[in-house]
């Protein structure tokens, strides 16, 4: 497969399927591995860079790990390339941004991503669509298994798996829930859930994880800490808090629809009429125009349009796979045109 | 407004004199005015303050502040600028200085979860080969490939890695 025939359709983790995915977009497990015998990256040059990606590219495509699996030097990949790959979920802004030889592989429906030579050695990603977390975990668990078996990773008894940065040493992983919330924003609720899910360990980041802001109303809520519990511990933290933060969210739309009905619906159907009547759509306007209309569709208010189509606009929008669609770089504003001209005709194709 | 007294540099202390019950306004730049009263200290350089900082902050940085890894050359002071570390190893030897930072970050300092299947005699392995892999390159460097073949060798030995020949 081409990154080229990325752009047009996406991943399986935008489905919107598995458990509570009107409001749980996804739910992601990476770890964070280093191989025995080499420094971590900040130390390594790049000679032991490339030797790290051969010996890893070539365990994880011997190991059989998911069919149909696709490599990205990304040393060699265009701009729009990365920009795209990060827009997928399936490489980190800093992967992207990199120097030296490093790579993804993934897999055909995308759920299953192996970063090489980001932060650490290896990084392994799962993701499937909606809250299913055990699901997720096992395939994980099972791929850190295969290449557990060939590679030898940097580990301790007291700390565990050793990694760059001390903030993902002991089981090297990061789960994160992506969670559709417009009505707690609206009804400025979303505060009370950022503080009560940093009671308990958690963090709350936007769209694209670390330092990112938040828009859309999506949020990424994942763990803090990596030490000290056990990767089903901390599983089940962030299990146990999850269906509180979608109860909250469910009441709050209720709220909005029995105190607020007019006002609602006026939202929802304007931000419908834009999406399919705009000329031009900036980035930022997407997100909150799409969001609206995923409420809408959650709550009943429209009943034309696939929750999948909305998950998949949300990405198929974004700067990269416009560039990449039309097959050139584009400015901001031809960026607008496009953008709006290509949600037209996806929701006029329904 | 620039400096009365060298007249170049922008004046940015300015001083009231009352003498006799008569004011008088003086306009000096940072370095003048410390030739005229002895009022205005030197500001502390940015290193100062710095360390001061640290001291407040924490006391651990100062007395790891001279260590520095065998296996991969990174010091403490490195790890505390970049945050990233540099190696396996330097979990070791930054110990003392890691340990409550990694309680401050994960409320433990004691892993719990998942163990490799193949850990036990691969974690002493593990230093022996970076230590081994840092000779190979400096040997490299030095065009000294008799040693390096040596060292190749019993890298490969080590690691049971008998592939990729070159």
């Amino acid at each position: 497969m081409e990154i080229k025939d990325l752009s047009d359709k996406t991943g399986e983790w935008l489905r919107g399927t598995g458990k509570e995915s009107d409001i749980v977009i996804s739910s992601r497990i990476r770890l964070a591995r280093n191989i025995v015998g080499f420094p971590f990256l900040s130390r390594s040059n790049l000679k032991q860079r490339k030797e790290i990606e051969s010996l890893l590219k070539k365990t994880i495509i011997e190991s059989n790990i998911t069919k149909d699996i696709s490599y990205v030097n990304l040393n060699n990949a265009t701009s729009i390339d990365k920009l795209l790959l990060v827009e997928r979920h399936l490489i980190s802004k800093e992967h992207a941004e990199g120097e030296g030889d490093r790579g993804v592989a993934f897999g055909k429906s995308e759920t299953i991503s192996l970063m090489i030579n980001e932060e650490d050695h290896l990084r392994v990603q799962v993701i499937r669509s909606g809250f299913e977390l055990s699901n997720t975990w096992e395939t994980t668990d099972e791929i850190d298994n295969i290449l557990g078996k060939t590679l030898n990773f940097a580990f301790s008894a007291r700390f565990g798996y050793l990694t760059a940065c001390p903030t993902n040493v002991g089981t090297g992983m990061r789960v994160s829930v992506m969670v559709h919330l417009p009505a707690l924003g609206m009804t400025k609720h979303i505060e009370k859930v950022f503080n009560a899910v940093g009671k308990l360990g958690l963090v709350v980041r936007g769209l694209y994880g670390e330092g990112t802001k938040v828009s859309g109303d999506l949020y990424q809520i994942s763990n803090q800490f990596a030490l000290g519990k056990s990767e089903k511990e901390i599983i089940s933290i962030i299990e146990s808090v999850i269906p509180r933060i979608t109860s909250y969210e469910r009441m709050a739309r209720k709220a909005l629809v029995l105190e607020s009905k007019d006002q609602l619906e006026d939202r929802v159907w304007r931000s419908y009429g834009m999406l399919k009547a705009a000329r031009m759509i900036t980035s930022e306007e997407i997100l909150q125009l799409l969001s609206q209309v995923r409420m809408g569709v959650n709550i009943g208010l429209i009943d034309d349009i696939e929750i999948q189509t909305l998950n998949e606009l949300f990405v198929l929008t974004l700067p990269g796979h416009l560039q990449k669609l039309q097959g050139c770089e584009l400015d901001s504003t031809q960026r607008n045109i496009i953008r709006a001209s290509y949600v037209r005709k996806r929701l006029d194709g329904l | 407004m620039k400096c009365e007294s060298c007249n170049k540099k922008l004046a940015t202390v300015h001083l009231t004199e009352i003498v006799d019950s008569e004011k008088k306004e003086r306009h000096f730049c940072e370095d003048c005015a410390q030739n005229v009263t002895n009022h205005f200290p030197k500001a502390p350089s940015p290193s100062d303050i710095l360390t001061s900082l640290i001291n407040q902050v924490s006391p651990e940085i100062r007395e790891m502040s001279k260590t520095t890894c065998p296996v991969c050359g990174l010091s403490y002071l490195e790890f505390r600028s970049q945050g990233r570390l540099g190696c396996p190893m330097d979990y070791n030897v930054f110990k003392k200085g890691l340990l409550p930072l990694i309680e401050r970050m994960h409320g433990s300092s004691q892993h719990v979860g998942k163990v490799p299947a193949n850990a036990g005699v691969e974690i002493i392995k593990k230093n022996e080969l970076i230590q081994l892999r840092k000779e190979l390159n400096e040997s490299v460097e030095k065009e000294d490939y008799e040693k390096a073949a040596e060292l190749r060798d019993k890298i490969y030995e080590l690691s049971g890695n008998v592939e990729d020949g070159d």
